[in-house]
């Protein structure tokens, strides 16, 4: 077992590709909080969460074979993860709309006191209140820790824009959070 | 966090275990990435050669072709310059679907890919490819049907 904790979850995968399948239960036991979180801060349901969850871990199991090793594992399965949170949003068309009156002009002062660790606790009661395309970057990287690489992997997004939306989501998360 | 959550993990290796669950085989993304690409080259040189087309039916008036603007008008080959953007519109759908395409700006990669399909059938015509298939090759029949409608 302490071995199993050494390999990477690209070594993991492999394994399961290829010898033992029995050994996804690893990648989903370290995976499982993480996206559970992920997807209950998107959607502010948590059976949802769960239904999400379990599905992706179906999906990417399904797909395990498509995963290109070369790549990181855990931009994939979020990535799956961010295919169903979308899903769900659709059908459920309940995707709050940007408010009118948000400005997103500059504010230096503001932004000062927004470091990331104080924040975080902040962020994940007022997530769900803001529309996806702002809640998915603030959540991977203030919570889930995710480099902008990262984000822009799982996201599909230039690394330019994933930096533009993280700005004007702190911009708003302050002002919503500031008006709950 | 839930119970249920905590059970995931059962549900699915059991789903796995019991043969509800299996991995697609590793052909099944092999035959993917080889329709996305085929499709891609092939709605490429569709958009290359109706572009080239296009310019040949232009030139294909004669001289003093420039005067005609009416004739030029009313034989244009207009479907091929709608099937040329439909072309275009699906290689620009298919190079989204590559993974590296997100990495670059988008706006810079669909001018780009219009462009170098436009410059492309341009070159066709110029260095003289679409003459000899007027007189050789697959697609002499067509050209030479297609030149007979424009005059």
């Amino acid at each position: 077992m302490d071995d199993l904790k050494q390999l990477t979850d690209e070594e993991v995968v492999e394994i399961v590709r290829s010898k033992n399948r029995d050994l996804y239960a690893v990648i989903m036991e370290r995976y499982k909080d993480k996206l559970w979180r992920y997807a209950k801060n998107l959607i502010g349901d948590n059976d949802l969460a769960n239904h999400i969850v379990q599905d992706s871990f179906v999906k990417a199991f399904i797909n395990l074979k498509g995963f290109n090793a070369k790549q990181k594992f855990s931009s994939w399965i979020y990535r799956i993860v961010h295919n169903e949170v979308i899903n769900v949003v659709k059908k459920r068309r309940r995707e709050i709309p940007l408010p009118d009156n948000i400005d997103f002009s500059s504010d230096d002062d503001q932004e000062k006191d927004f470091e990331k660790k104080e924040i975080a606790d902040q962020i994940e009661k007022c997530l769900s209140s803001i529309p996806l395309i702002y809640s998915e970057p603030l959540s991977l990287y203030y919570i889930d820790g995710q480099s902008y690489e990262e984000i822009s992997d799982i996201l599909r997004l230039p690394i330019g824009t994933v930096s533009i939306r993280l700005s004007r989501a702190k911009k708003l998360m302050k002002k919503i959070c500031q008006q709950n | 966090m839930s119970t249920e959550l905590k059970n995931i993990n059962e549900t699915v290796m059991d789903k796995i275990h019991d043969g509800q669950l299996k991995m697609r085989p590793k052909i099944y993304f092999i035959a993917g990435s080889v329709f996305v690409f085929v499709s891609l080259v092939s709605s490429m040189i569709f958009s290359v050669f109706l572009f080239g087309l296009i310019r040949f039916s232009l030139r294909s008036h004669g001289p003093m072709g420039s005067y005609r603007l009416d004739q030029i008008l009313s034989t244009f080959p207009w479907w091929s310059l709608f099937l040329a953007i439909v072309g275009l519109i699906l290689g620009v759908y298919l190079i989204r679907r590559y993974s590296f395409s997100y990495k670059l700006d988008f706006k810079i990669l669909v001018i780009g890919f219009v462009l170098a399909v436009i410059a492309a059938g341009w070159l066709v015509d110029v260095i003289g490819l679409n003459d000899i298939w007027f007189r050789h090759g697959p697609m002499r029949g067509f050209m030479r049907q297609y030149y007979q409608e424009t005059i």
